[in-house]
């Protein structure tokens, strides 16, 4: 027992306490085992054991007294036990993760893990915000489905052994390994602005990709961030609002156009949830025809979807134009000016564009001497290390990674950073302890898009037919989407503020409260 | 919630005051041992010199821990049956090697009304009349007593833990906690009666030990101690005192009320769990919605967790107390048959129990031993109320429809009682190693250190004494009267 000073009365009693199951299993059980005889287990024979019961109870009294005085003598004697030391700090090493998105997120957590009570190692999470945004979900906070706070999980409460610091790198040192960040915006600040490393993982993610398109990047939204899918609501309630006192059905037209660029999981499902959002609301603007709101998906390829089977992809489209989505295929968008969106073939008059035709890895790696491939992605060998720099990693969208077993690239999906976060926490643990560390190899488990009210479609990979990835469409898949991603997202408190928002929206139509100004 | 003191931070002034309470104690200890003088009729002498060396021991002793009634009566109790184990004529019996274990059995059996006495006279007044003074001192670590929770809460859960008792036992016309009670004219007296007893138990429980329950588990083991004192305290002193007719302290009537015993160790489990279960959701409610008393961590993993480990300890638990199990013959009987496929078929239900019973572990005991020493004990007495609960109630329920609740039948039962401490101590040591092996580098985050802190009991709460007497007498009392 963990010897607490002076507590010889709760010892006392304690030890009396142990006396009886004590006298159970040594003087019923043990000591007839011993003598060579069977446990006695009738209640006659126990009672011929009462005298050991007295003695068992007063001894573990005793020996609760005894054993705490004599240590408690001894320390007066010979004066207190000495303390562990800790390590020195000069002996830990710091591993630093730039990036709170999933990989680096999943990489904290796993190294948390990986680490458990090992001193020698610190960990450092450097991201540009303070919370982990669930992505899949994004496009329900454009629609107004969710709240947007429901599905971002706070890095800090999330992380336990790991510093969390808020901000902004700016620069990589690698020669002297240092991270600089970027100074507070409060002058007077004196937070710090380098954070020295042993292991530097990079976990920074992408950014929008606007192909040198300068007026699209001005007039464009960006989906890639909670503010951008607040913004995109906010703007679409504005538009809505100008458009009901808007009495000239030409001037109205643009108002209520809603350009989505890019047909990939992101522009499909904002469009499914933009076009859900703006029909479902029409019945507050009484102005305004049932015919008026316009979404259209502009698409380079001949279909959308390109990560799923072609006949999804149709299928998607199909249920996506009954439901009144518009879609240019074979289209690139070439420019834009206020209020018009240039495509290569035509022009359409719209007041709303969204951007979510391509992303690149963050602009910071183009700073770093690291070999990269034709998006800017860093190359990383099979463990995930960036070759020629001990102690540097690469994983999530900023990487260009290759599957370990099958030599194809690795798509940059959450499904696959959270794969990748495991194997760097599994080999920076492994290079700690100077053990071989693993390569990277997943497969994919499939892949999920939701294009309406109930509907989606879904392709997995089950684990009894990996050749085969088995295809499920319509309000089955939709089901099997919210059911996936719930139990995806972090948090049981997320979980359940998600899914009351999910429950309120079956029998409450859509909040269209403006929560910020945008005119 | 603010956390209970540590030891040794006893201020000056409560230090002075701290020379009152062996006098206080010296004082009631006299006048317990006048009183047990009478209802024993024994030298009044030697009865007056015993309680007061018992209240100054107590005043000087564990008056710090004393720092409610309801703390104060636990350690009262606690040290009133250590004193039956250690009273002069039981040493000399247990000392003399002349003597057999049958005449010593039957020595001991005789001095059961001094175990009474002992109890009721002696640890119950001077542990309450201390704990009262220590609830008057200024003790600004402790969390404010609510005097409309104690009694709504634990009010509602002696009703409802009457209502369920009554249930079970209103059809055959026995209602344990009127035991001792004169015949009433008609059933609908005894059935008001038996509620205002079980409203009583349930109001006076939640005053005496709001501060002290913590979690389910805690309050469920001080359910059971508590249901125990009363045993002792109304149908063998007071109910025979409201007939007009004299108490009897006798093993033999102490025999007679074994049932009764039985009904109240259970009533007890039942009023500790409803208890926590609405005291818990009153602090939930009102306290801790209270951003400022917020846990930064509501229900989630951990709750899951410990149903988690809870069921591995659980298994662990059966697996280690089978053979015990096997050999007193209750694998068979939990089977339902007494074929040679018994024991197979037993087994594997035995194992699917303790699992479940092993996730309730998990839930009700989670938070409640800061290490493995006071953790154990926790699973000794969870065993054992499940040894009342489990072979003497419920399983001869389930198989026959009816039980029995004679001190033959837990006599006879006293084998298994064994087995079960063994799965309480094998269950709490795997679900402690779990814990422990999980939180080791949790513990390295201060925010999860300080909350666990919190949350963990501290030493110096009377759980050690509640150990002592529930346990001590638990297993004492059917070898005693069976």
């Amino acid at each position: 027992m963990r010897r607490t000073p002076h507590a010889y009365v709760d010892n006392l009693m304690t030890g009396g306490a142990l006396g009886v199951p004590l006298w159970g299993l040594i003087s019923v059980i043990t000591l007839p085992l011993m003598s060579g005889q069977r446990p006695e287990w009738s209640a006659e024979q126990m009672r011929a054991h009462f005298p050991a019961l007295l003695g068992w109870v007063l001894f573990g009294a005793l020996l609760g007294v005894v054993t705490p005085g004599l240590s408690d003598l001894a320390e007066k004697i010979f004066g207190p036990r000495s303390q562990a030391l800790p390590p020195a700090s000069g002996e830990k090493k710091r591993i630093v993760i730039l990036g709170g998105g999933f990989a680096g997120m999943k990489t904290a957590e796993c190294l948390e893990q990986q680490l458990r009570t090992n001193r020698s190692a610190e960990i450092t999470l450097i991201s540009e915000t303070n919370a982990l945004l669930f992505t899949p979900m994004l496009a329900e906070v454009a629609g107004s489905t969710l709240e947007p706070s429901h599905i971002s999980t706070p890095l800090r409460s999330s992380l336990h052994r790991t510093e969390f610091i808020r901000g902004r790198v700016t620069a990589v040192d690698l020669e002297n390994r240092k991270v600089f960040l970027a100074e507070a915006a409060s002058q007077s600040s004196t937070g710090r602005l380098e954070v020295p490393y042993d292991h530097l993982v990079f976990a920074l993610g992408s950014v929008s990709n606007f192909l040198g398109m300068s007026s699209v990047e001005k007039l464009a939204f960006n989906f890639k961030s909670l503010l951008d899918a607040i913004r995109i609501r906010n703007h679409v309630i504005e538009m809505f609002e100008r458009a009901d006192r808007e009495q000239d059905p030409l001037l109205r037209a643009p108002l209520l156009t809603f350009v989505i660029a890019g047909g990939g999981f992101a522009g499909v499902e904002l469009a499914g949830a933009l076009n859900d959002f703006a029909r479902g609301i029409l019945a507050d603007y009484p102005n305004l025809n049932a015919s008026e709101p316009n979404i259209v998906l502009v698409h380079a390829r001949d279909r959308i979807l390109p990560e799923l089977s072609e006949s999804l992809a149709r299928y998607a489209q199909e249920k996506m134009e009954e439901r009144g989505v518009k879609f240019c295929l074979n289209a690139r968008l070439s420019n834009a000016q206020p209020g018009l969106v240039i495509l290569s073939d035509q022009e359409i008059r719209a007041q709303t564009l969204v951007w979510t035709a391509g992303t690149a890895p963050n602009p910071l790696l183009k700073t770093l001497p690291f070999e990269k491939d034709k998006r800017g992605a860093v190359k990383v060998d099979s463990p995930l290390a960036v070759p020629g720099y001990t102690g540097v990693w690469a994983l999530g969208d900023c990487a260009a990674i290759t599957d370990a077993n099958t030599g194809k690239a690795c798509p940059p999906t959450a499904q696959f950073a959270i794969r990748e976060a495991q194997i760097v926490a599994k080999n920076i643990a492994a290079q700690l302890r100077g053990r071989p560390p693993t390569s990277f190899h997943f497969d994919s488990l499939g892949a999920l898009c939701v294009v309406g009210h109930q509907t989606a479609c879904a392709e997995l990979s089950l684990p009894f037919l990996r050749t085969r990835a088995v295809r499920f469409s319509g309000l089955l898949a939709w089901l099997m989407w919210r059911g996936i991603y719930l139990a995806k997202l972090p948090g049981l408190e997320r979980k359940i503020r998600v899914l009351m928002d999910w429950t309120i929206e079956l029998f409450f139509p859509r909040d269209i409260v403006q929560t910020i100004d945008l005119q | 919630m603010p956390a209970t003191p540590t030891l040794d931070t006893t201020p000056v002034a409560a230090r002075r005051q701290l020379r009152l309470e062996p006098l206080l104690g010296l004082l009631t200890g006299v006048l317990g041992g006048a009183l047990q003088s009478r209802l024993l009729l024994t030298p009044i002498t030697r009865c007056i010199l015993l309680g007061a060396v018992f209240g100054l021991v107590f005043g000087l002793c564990f008056a710090k821990r004393a720092s409610t009634p309801g703390a104060g009566l636990i350690w009262g109790l606690g040290s009133g049956l250590l004193l039956w184990f250690l009273l002069p004529d039981g040493m000399h019996l247990w000392l003399s090697r002349s003597i057999g274990s049958v005449d010593m059995l039957s020595h001991a059996e005789d001095q059961f009304p001094q175990l009474v006495a002992y109890i009721v006279c002696l640890g119950m007044p001077v542990g309450l009349v201390l704990g009262t003074l220590g609830g008057l001192r200024p003790n600004p670590g402790q969390p404010r007593f609510r005097w409309a929770r104690a009694i709504m809460a634990g009010g509602l859960a002696g009703t409802i833990s009457g209502l369920a008792f009554s249930g079970w036992e209103y059809a055959g016309g026995f209602l344990p906690l009127l035991e001792g009670l004169p015949a009433f004219p008609s059933q609908a007296k005894a059935v008001i009666v038996h509620f205002l007893i079980a409203l009583l138990i349930g109001a006076v429980f939640g005053i005496l030990f709001q501060r002290d329950v913590r979690s389910y588990g805690s309050s469920m083991g001080w359910g059971v101690g508590f249901g125990m004192f009363w045993w002792f305290l109304g149908p063998l002193t007071i109910f025979p005192l409201l007939g007009r007719m004299p108490i009897d302290w006798s093993a033999d009537q102490g025999a007679a009320l074994f049932g009764s015993l039985i009904g109240h160790i259970i009533y007890g489990f039942i009023l500790g769990t409803i208890y926590a279960f609405l005291d818990r959701t009153w602090v939930r409610l009102f306290i801790q919605s209270d951003p400022l008393n917020r846990e930064p961590e509501g229900l989630g993993l951990h709750f899951l967790r410990s149903i988690e480990w809870g069921a591995l300890a659980g298994l662990v638990g059966g697996v280690v107390s089978s053979p015990v199990m096997f050999a007193t013959g209750i694998l068979p009987k939990i089977a339902g048959v007494d074929t040679s496929f018994g024991g197979l078929r037993g087994l594997s239900l035995h194992l699917i129990i303790s699992v479940l019973i092993g996730m309730t572990y998990g839930l009700l005991f989670r938070n409640e031993a800061p290490s493995f020493g006071l953790g154990v004990p926790w699973g000794f007495l969870f065993g054992m109320i499940w040894w009342y609960i489990g072979p003497l109630t419920l399983l001869p329920l389930m198989l026959t429809g009816v039980f029995d609740w004679s001190a033959s039948a837990a006599s006879a039962l006293l084998p298994s009682l064994i087995g079960h401490l063994i799965y309480g101590g094998a269950t709490a040591v795997t679900f402690l190693a779990l814990e422990h092996r999980y939180k080791r580098w949790l513990l390295l985050d201060p925010r999860i250190a300080a909350r666990e802190l919190r949350r963990v009991r501290p030493v110096g709460t009377p759980a050690p004494a509640l150990w002592f007497f529930a346990l001590g007498l638990g297993v004492l009392l059917p070898i005693l009267l069976g």
